[in-house]
């Protein structure tokens, strides 16, 4: 009796009881259906939340920067301005004001009301914050030095104020302080509402007007490159150190790359979990199998007995139900598999619009752990069928 | 000696009211190239012996040597190579597989000996060329006649050419003609060196046999050789 025969004689009652071995298969179907659905779907939402912190821009040290005194504030600026731009022109590609506020802005009859993101910065503003130029120009140094009243408009904002016509030159109001718009950036998250295409930029000089303070509370360093992110930290951390004691005032850095990636671990973990509990699904479909196996061995009784009679060993009967719940099983884990990709597609296209496939791992762990329930809960009664005395089982009807 | 029974019995719910004696102290010596028809009323423990003898069953007492071993000291594999390499069954309910056709049914024991594909497929066909079935052997038993079936389960135990032939009321569903075919193919079994034991209440069936036992209620109350033996 070798595996081949037994093989063939298992596809062979597959598909006389094709109802019930599908039914049978349902329980694996679902739980490998639901791992890898759950898995993908917060594979999707990881992948989300990457492309949110790529569309912000990697690669960025923030700067929170707290002075008792206006002044030393004020002159912290052009320390650090220059302190970046100058000795670590290697490490780091430019640094800006991040401050930012809320409000009204209107153009002619139009208004957004408090959805916009309002940002204070300077000429560095959108190299650091992964914005591009579309039309007209961006802020310049000049622009910053002279408080000069413009503005740098998302897309969203020319699409809701402007709709076709041209921007650039026209003079919109922030909470009734007038700016010219001088430029325009290219859509980069959709140009919907609250998103980073509805922000305006403008001096962070003029921060008196908007915020009624002088100071500068905060920064984003943008690094060159991520290997040079640790780099960049140290040196920012020994520069602003030295300049700020306590007596000044205190400073935070925090490094937005390490950031990104504890919310990866953190969903990673958090998939782990629904993975697991998702199995819980499939262990169940493997009582389902173990019932229904336990079912065919009742049933079949007189043909295990007629296969002991005529010379199949206690082995030879394990092997058969094995086979056969161990196929069962595995094709239960296929069409969950296929099942679960469509899912993924589904979900993928509908909540995070991008084409989502589930991961090798968890497509090949799930399969394996398919045909692993199979086997193990095929085990009791494979062995309880092969134990059947021939006399008895002939007996049987 | 290929067969030794000694003092066996086999009691069904022995001590409680129901208790049966299928087999009350039978002993029997049955030597290679034998053929022997064991003759008895219903009910006389004909089957219930054949199962012991093919190691079906195991008696509730007494000792049965197969060829000078006892069964008894046998693992359940080396049963399971007893019933595959030297016994062939012919039941008396056919007990053929519903889901296997005929071909299947025939061919399952060969499996079981592993016999390579090909030489499976010679010997099944032979077998059915035996007892007339060929142009049937795609047929499911259940669309087979009572006598076919029994003709089919016939070719099963041939196809294995067992040294021993077990056979329990062999033409009982079958016509005279039929039935007589396939006592021929015992008597050519048993000329080319196999031992057949023949179960059967039919007084001229047993005649063919060299060697007549008869059993009655579990016990042996003749065993005669040669004409006189009916
Ligand atoms: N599992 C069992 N439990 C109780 N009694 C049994 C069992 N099997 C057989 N018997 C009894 O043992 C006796 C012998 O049965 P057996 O089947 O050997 O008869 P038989 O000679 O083959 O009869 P037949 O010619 O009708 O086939 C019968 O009385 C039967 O009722
Ligand atoms: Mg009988």
């Amino acid at each position: 009796m070798n595996l081949l025969q037994s093989f063939k004689m298992a596809v062979a009652t597959i598909r006389i009881n094709k109802v019930r071995s599908f039914l049978t298969m349902l329980g694996i179907i679902i739980g490998v259906t639901s791992v890898i659905g759950l898995v993908s779907v917060m594979q999707g939402y990881n992948a989300d939340i990457t492309q949110y912190y790529e569309k912000m821009g990697v690669n960025k040290i923030s700067v929170s920067l707290t002075m008792y005194n206006f002044s030393d504030s004020v002159k912290m600026y052009d320390k650090l301005y220059e302190y970046v731009n100058k000795d670590l022109s290697g490490l780091a590609s430019g640094v800006s004001p991040a401050m930012k506020t809320s409000g009204t802005i209107q153009y002619g009859s139009g208004t957004i009301e408090d959805t916009s993101t309002v940002y204070l910065g300077n000429e560095q503003f959108s190299l650091c914050n992964n914005y591009d130029l579309k039309e007209g120009r961006d802020i310049s140094y000049m622009d910053v030095q002279s408080a000069n009243h413009v503005c740098v408009i998302g897309s969203y904002i020319v699409q809701e104020l402007f709709g076709y016509k041209n921007p650039i030159g026209e003079t919109i109001y922030f909470n009734s302080l007038p700016l010219k718009v001088v430029g325009v950036y290219y859509q980069k998250d959709g140009t919907t509402e609250s998103s980073m295409d509805d922000a305006i930029v403008m001096p962070y000089t003029l921060n008196k007007e908007v915020l009624g303070t002088v100071a500068v509370s905060a920064y984003t360093v943008k690094s060159v490159d991520a290997t040079s992110m640790t780099a960049l930290y140290t040196k920012l951390n020994a520069f602003l150190d030295a300049k700020i004691d306590d007596t000044m005032g205190k400073f935070k850095l925090t490094n937005e790359n390490t950031e990104m990636e504890a919310s990866d671990d953190e969903t990673a973990s958090l998939s782990l979990v629904l993975g697991a509990v998702a199995s819980i699904a499939l262990l169940v479909g493997g009582i389902g199998i173990m019932n229904i196996m336990l079912v065919t061995v009742t049933e079949r009784t007189r043909e295990i007995g007629i296969r002991k009679a005529i010379g199949a060993t206690r082995k030879a009967i394990i092997t058969q139900f094995l086979i056969e719940s161990g196929m069962l099983s595995a094709l239960g884990g296929i069409i969950g598999i296929i099942f679960g990709f469509i899912i993924t597609l589904i979900v993928g296209k509908a909540m995070y619009d991008m084409i989502l496939l589930p991961m090798a791992w968890i497509t090949c762990a799930s399969f394996a752990f398919s045909i692993a329930i199979g086997i193990g809960f095929g085990l009791y009664p494979a062995i309880k069928a092969s134990g059947l005395q021939p006399v008895v089982a002939l007996r049987a009807d | 000696m290929l067969i030794r029974v000694k003092d066996v019995y086999k009691i069904y719910n022995e001590g409680h009211e129901n208790e049966v004696r299928a087999l009350d102290g039978v002993s029997l010596n049955i030597d290679y190239g034998e053929y022997v028809a064991i003759i008895g009323s219903s009910g006389s423990g004909k089957s219930t012996f054949m199962n012991i003898l093919g190691c079906l069953d195991v008696p509730t007492r007494g000792e049965y040597f197969l060829e000078d071993v006892n069964v008894k000291e046998l693992t359940d594999a080396d049963l399971s190579r007893i019933r595959s390499l030297k016994v062939g069954f012919i039941f008396q309910g056919y007990n053929l597989i519903s889901t296997l056709n005929a071909y299947e049914n025939i061919e399952l024991p060969l499996i079981y000996q592993n016999i390579p594909a090909h030489k499976r497929r010679d010997a099944v066909f032979e077998a059915l060329e035996r007892v007339g079935l060929k142009e049937r052997y795609l047929h499911f038993p259940s669309q087979l006649s009572g006598g076919q079936q029994q003709r089919i389960a016939i070719a099963r135990a041939i196809a294995t050419r067992a040294p021993i032939m077990m056979a329990d009321e062999p033409t009982g569903a079958l016509d005279s003609k039929t039935g007589i075919q396939i006592m021929e193919t015992l008597e050519e079994l048993n000329k080319s060196g196999s031992t057949i034991i023949l179960i059967t209440h039919d007084n001229g069936i047993a005649a063919k046999a060299k060697r007549v036992v008869r059993l009655s209620d579990g016990h042996i109350i003749s065993d005669s050789r040669g004409e006189t033996a009916v």
